[in-house]
């Protein structure tokens, strides 16, 4: 293989052509910031509650190394051979999300499995991939097919509908609708008739005056719209995580507290190191801090969506696309939910919220990213 | 496996997905940011610092009211709150512990402390204001039980050491330590000081950060005040009004005032009855709290109890106006003279009653006083006299000098609660008004507008500002500022300010004011008898007094006022003048001034022969003579007498009487006078508790010298005795006394 240049810099040569480096430095960025706030914001709930200030960042801190050994890995690994794994993938998935559910209860729900003391993970993380992997199989191999309702609704749908309905019986709404949001974004991309689109749209309208029809689903619909609207009208019950986080959010202002000098986080905001983190990094970092974050993120989509455009192949491009929009998607809607632009749902933030094994498998995905921008490089030469 | 190319649809796809996310997405949760970090972030800032911090208050120490020698009045003392954090709770078992220990300390029930444990809050008071030894002991319970949920906060609480003394005038606080009542009130907040915060950062548990985050503003004691009221004068005061008003029966609360007449300080001011400032929401009034006690009606009960509070907590001198009456006719005095328009060398005529503006006022004594000097119609306080003075004076002359002595408006002293005079409007102000007015009658003012009118009248015509407080005084005893008399403005001249107390002195000297005459002081004064405007059907009066001494150089003038003695025939002279004798007896030597006592044979008194006669019956025969006796033993009638019998003793001296067999264990060392003159040896004498013979040939007025004495100095005889002192009359010019 002959040397090439990327337009970003000179990369050693390799047989597998160049990963993108943009792409890569966005990702460390966004880590980068989020371990220190993370740390931060984690700082005081674990001292008062696990007596060590250090308990959470050390934890995450294994996790991102192991993470970054993985992305290494998965940028090495030829994205190609998923498409052949696809489907041992997606059976792996709905078998841990069966098993899941028989598994006791961790904070209520059959959300997690335990391996031993110290991994815990969400089989809907390895289902979002699944997902992803096996709609990109599926968009390669219908080809011009994907215009038909025959192909490029129906398997869609069925495989949605099983991973779905598994992860409904958690329950996990947040996660289903993000995983169902990736779904109809790849399903967007990879060629179906936008008619269909309309239709679902419609389909979608009936199903909520449908679920609206069951009796008390109205008031409970609007209670969670009207703290949603006005969370200060109770401020002890629902409404309290989310008008600690505003809270922050305002004690920032322009230029922030400074890092490390949040107030917010000692106590007040529930679990700050989790769905809740970005409004502590608001009140430390500012407006100014804050808006590099979402301009850091959109970046990132940016780039993983150029590299899905210059992907070798469509299962590449459909692989980045995937990918990228679920990162995508979930620091758009975590973000929305902080800032009580949308009700509050349970969407962690990519590389900032707590949670090892998700952050593992977050920097894996992007290491399958990574390699797709290489065989990208490659085809240009 | 076959690797088809992405497709040109594909590609402008993602194009629209990165401008739906990356563009849009991401500038909506900008714009989002901008609207809470800048538009929104003040309100927000403000609603978190009130979460996060923890305002702690510091109380002011209130500052300490003295009386005019430095004696607390009233004085804060450190006291406890104790306080409940429910949320700090561990266990039921701790909460019933605490519920059980707290209610038996506090002497408060189990339920109460249980309910305030079951809030989901960090602070609920379970007592307020405990002393020392109960905050002791919970600090006790507190370690014992190892519990951390229980606190004490300091506080202060007021404290009067005198009690119910001058408690109308000091008034009280109220459970913030806020000045509710009196001075305590008017000068709140010169007393309060500024409290000091301390604002420091809490987490969500309400425990503090574990980093540093304190602000501390000290907390600024208050000022501390001398009143011009006087302990002991105040002491008497209360004591011989409290007599009256339990020896006459009053119905309607009676009040004194001690008044420095050069200065318009007050040395005195006393309702009674009335309350102890430590408890003041105790109902003192055993008859009042009955008819509390009878009320069933829960509203109906607190209203009267408020009502009967109010009532108790009156200041009568500057709160209750009243009709003068004849008190009043110094007023008149003085204007009439100020104006000449009546001459000390008046004649006038009184037939027991007189005619004028169609109307006919009968005089006191219905059978008429005669033919009068202008100083005897005072002396007889005739009616008719001073309704022709009215005349004489006319109308706008006499509302000139009843504004011009302060009586159309409050006097503006330093306490809360002065009421209003009521007087006749200038239009309504005719002939018969004039008239009625002349003698002290259809019009009200206060006590106090009365005795400072009085003291212009009698203190060279300058009308005063009354006061009660002297000084302001900073914790480091720094005085911040300092009261100097006002004079509001001059009434009459110097000379008929004179003549006005020389006439007053007539009046007890001679008149209808004799039960106030105190033997050996030069006292003036007036008495007053009012009926209650509005009541004239009613056999309820008012009866007063106003005495001053001395009358050739007036320094204190006392008034007391009765509100409606029970008496067949209560005249202010037979009633009210004795009180105002007693508390000047008590008065005048405590303020240094000597008793003058003519040494002329006049004033001598012979002993009477008293042995077998009734108690009683002993005590009103000397009291008559001008005698003071002097009681030992627990028996009905004398044994025994020291002086006996026809010995000759000086007006005012005491006789001691024993009643059964004990002795006067005590035996009193004979002073020795030789050398002195005749007034230190009397006033040596007399307070050793013996009695005083002077004999001597010397003119009035000189000083005089002791040049013998018996029995003997230092002989020891019984009380009582008589000593014999022989006096020559100095030639030389009155030489400085020496000790």
């Amino acid at each position: 293989m002959a040397q090439q240049q990327t337009k970003e810099k000179k990369k050693r040569p390799t047989g597998r052509g160049n990963l993108d480096v943009t792409f890569l430095v966005l990702v460390l960025l966004l880590l980068t910031f989020g371990l220190i706030m993370l740390f931060s914001a984690s700082y005081a709930y674990a001292y008062y509650n696990d007596n060590d200030s250090f308990y959470y960042i050390k934890r995450q801190l294994v996790f991102a190394i192991a993470g970054i050994v993985a992305m290494i890995v998965a940028s090495h690994f030829d994205y190609r051979f998923w498409q052949k794994l696809a489907l041992p993938v997606m059976g792996v998935a709905v078998v841990l999300l069966i098993i899941v559910l028989f598994l006791p209860k961790i904070a209520g729900v059959h959300r997690w499995i335990a391996i031993g003391n110290i991994i815990t993970f969400q089989p809907s993380e390895i289902a979002k991939f699944a997902i992803v992997v096996m709609f990109a199989k599926m968009v390669t191999g219908y080809g011009e097919k994907m215009k038909t309702f025959r192909y490029g609704i129906v398997p869609f749908l069925i495989v949605l509908g099983i991973i779905a309905g598994l992860m409904m019986m958690e329950p996990h709404l947040s996660g289903t609708v993000l995983i169902a949001t990736i779904g109809v974004v790849m399903m967007f991309v990879g060629g179906v008739d936008l008619k269909w689109f309309a239709l679902g749209v419609g389909v979608l309208a009936a199903g909520i005056v449908v679920v609206v029809m069951i009796p008390g689903v109205i008031q409970y619909a609007q209670a969670r719209l009207e703290y949603w609207l006005d969370p200060f009208s109770d401020p002890q019950g629902l409404g309290f995580q989310t008008i600690q986080s505003l809270l922050a959010i305002g004690s920032g202002g322009v230029m922030g507290l400074g890092l490390g000098n949040s107030r917010q986080k000692y106590l007040y905001v529930p679990e700050p190191q989790n769905d809740f983190v970005f409004s502590i990094v608001c009140e430390e970092l500012g407006l100014v801090g804050a808006a590099i974050i979402v301009i850091l993120f959109a970046l990132l989509v940016w780039r993983g969506y150029v590299i899905a455009i210059r992907a070798q192949d469509k299962f590449g491009t459909m692989l980045a696309v995937g990918l990228t929009t679920q990162v995508g998607l979930q620091a758009l809607l975590n973000i929305a939910v902080v800032t009580n632009t949308i009700p509050n749902t349970g969407i962690s933030l990519p590389f900032f919220s707590y949670g090892g094994t998700a952050l593992m498998m977050l920097l894996a995905q992007m290491g399958v990213i990574l390699s797709v921008s290489r065989r990208a490089a490659l085809e240009k030469q | 496996m076959a690797f088809p190319s992405t497709t040109v649809q594909m590609k402008k796809r993602i194009l629209a997905l990165i401008l739906a996310i990356s563009v849009v997405g991401s500038s909506i949760i900008i714009g989002r940011l901008f609207q809470l970090q800048v538009v929104q972030a003040e309100d927000l800032q403000k609603r978190a610092a009130r979460q996060q911090m923890r305002v702690t208050s510091l109380s002011a120490q209130r500052g300490t009211i003295y009386d005019r020698n430095g004696e607390i009045l009233a004085t804060s003392g450190t006291v406890w709150t104790v306080y409940l954090s429910p949320v700090d709770i561990d266990s039921e078992e701790e909460r019933q512990l605490i519920a059980e220990g707290l209610s038996e300390i506090l002497d408060v029930s189990e339920e109460f402390v249980l309910e305030k444990s079951q809030r989901n809050t960090y602070y609920e008071i379970i007592k307020k204001k405990i002393e020392r030894p109960l905050a002791d002991e919970v600090t006790e319970f507190i370690t014992e039980n190892d519990i951390s949920c229980v606190g004490l906060e300091e506080d202060y609480k007021r404290y009067y050491p005198y009690g119910t003394l001058a408690s109308t005038v000091l008034g009280f606080t109220g459970s913030e330590n806020q000045g509710a009542y009196g001075i305590e009130a008017y000068y709140d907040s010169v007393l309060s000081g500024t409290n000091g915060q301390i604002v420091s950062a809490k987490n969500a548990w309400g425990t503090d950060m574990p980093f540093k985050y304190e602000k501390m503003y000290e907390a600024q004691n208050g000022n501390d005040l001398v009143l011009t009221i006087d302990v002991n004068i105040q002491r008497f005061v209360d004591k011989h009004l409290e007599q009256a008003v339990i020896e006459h029966e009053v119905q309607n609360k009676a009040c004194a005032i001690v008044m420095d007449v050069q200065t318009g300080e007050i040395l005195a001011m006393s309702t009674k009855p009335d309350f102890d400032p430590n408890s003041p929401n105790t109902i003192y009034d055993e008859a009042v709290q009955a008819q509390l006690d009878a009320i069933t009606d829960e509203d109906a009960y607190q209203e009267a109890l408020l009502e009967a509070q109010y009532e108790q907590w009156r200041n009568k001198a500057i709160s209750d106006p009243y009709e003068p009456g004849s008190v009043f006719k110094i007023i008149t005095t003085s204007a009439v003279l100020e104006e000449k328009v009546v001459g000390l060398d008046n004649m006038f005529t009184c037939t027991g009653s007189y005619e004028s503006g169609g109307v006919v006022y009968h005089c006191w004594k219905l059978a008429g006083h005669g033919t009068q000097t202008f100083a005897q119609t005072l002396q007889n306080s005739c009616n008719p006299a001073f309704i022709s003075y009215g005349q004489a004076l006319g109308q706008e002359k006499f509302r000139e000098y009843f504004q011009a002595f302060g009586l159309m408006q409050t006097t503006g002293i330093d306490l809360p609660g002065e009421a209003e005079s009521i007087y006749h409007s200038d239009e309504d102000f005719g002939i018969t008004e004039l008239s009625s007015s002349s003698f002290g009658q259809t019009f009200k003012v206060t006590a106090l507008q009365l005795i400072t009118a009085v003291s212009a009248a009698i203190n060279g015509g300058e009308l005063m500002q009354p006061y009660v407080v002297k000084q302001v005084v900073d914790e480091n005893q720094n005085v911040v500022s300092e009261t100097t008399p006002v004079v509001k403005r001059q009434v009459i001249s110097e000379e008929t300010s004179q003549t006005v107390a020389l006439l007053c002195e007539g009046v007890v000297s001679e008149g209808s004011g004799r039960n106030a005459a105190l033997p050996g002081f030069r006292i003036g004064g007036k008495t007053g008898t009012s009926e209650k405007l509005g009541q004239n059907d009613s056999d309820w009066k008012i009866l007063s007094f106003l005495g001053f001494a001395p009358a050739d150089d007036p320094q204190i003038a006392v008034l007391v006022m009765l509100d409606e003695p029970k008496l067949d025939d209560p005249y202010g002279s037979t009633i009210a003048a004795p009180v105002v004798k007693n508390m000047m007896a008590d008065i005048l030597p405590y303020l240094g001034m000597e008793p003058e006592l003519d040494v002329d044979e006049n004033t001598s008194v012979e002993v009477p022969y008293l042995t077998d006669v009734m108690l009683e019956e002993a005590q009103s025969q000397l009291n008559d003579l001008g005698l003071k006796a002097r009681i030992v033993g627990e028996g009905t009638s004398v044994l025994k007498q020291v002086p006996q019998y026809g010995y000759e003793i000086p007006y005012g001296g005491t006789v001691i009487l024993y009643t059964d067999e004990t002795e006067l264990a005590e035996s009193v060392s004979v002073p020795d006078v030789l050398g002195k003159t005749g007034k230190q040896a009397n006033t040596a004498i007399l307070n050793a508790g013996l009695n005083i013979k002077i004999e001597g040939d010397f003119a009035d007025n000189v000083q005089t010298q002791v040049t013998g004495q018996s029995p003997q100095p230092g002989e020891q005889v019984q009380p009582g005795t008589v000593v014999t002192v022989t006096v020559e009359q100095v030639s030389a010019a009155p030489e400085e006394e020496s000790s």
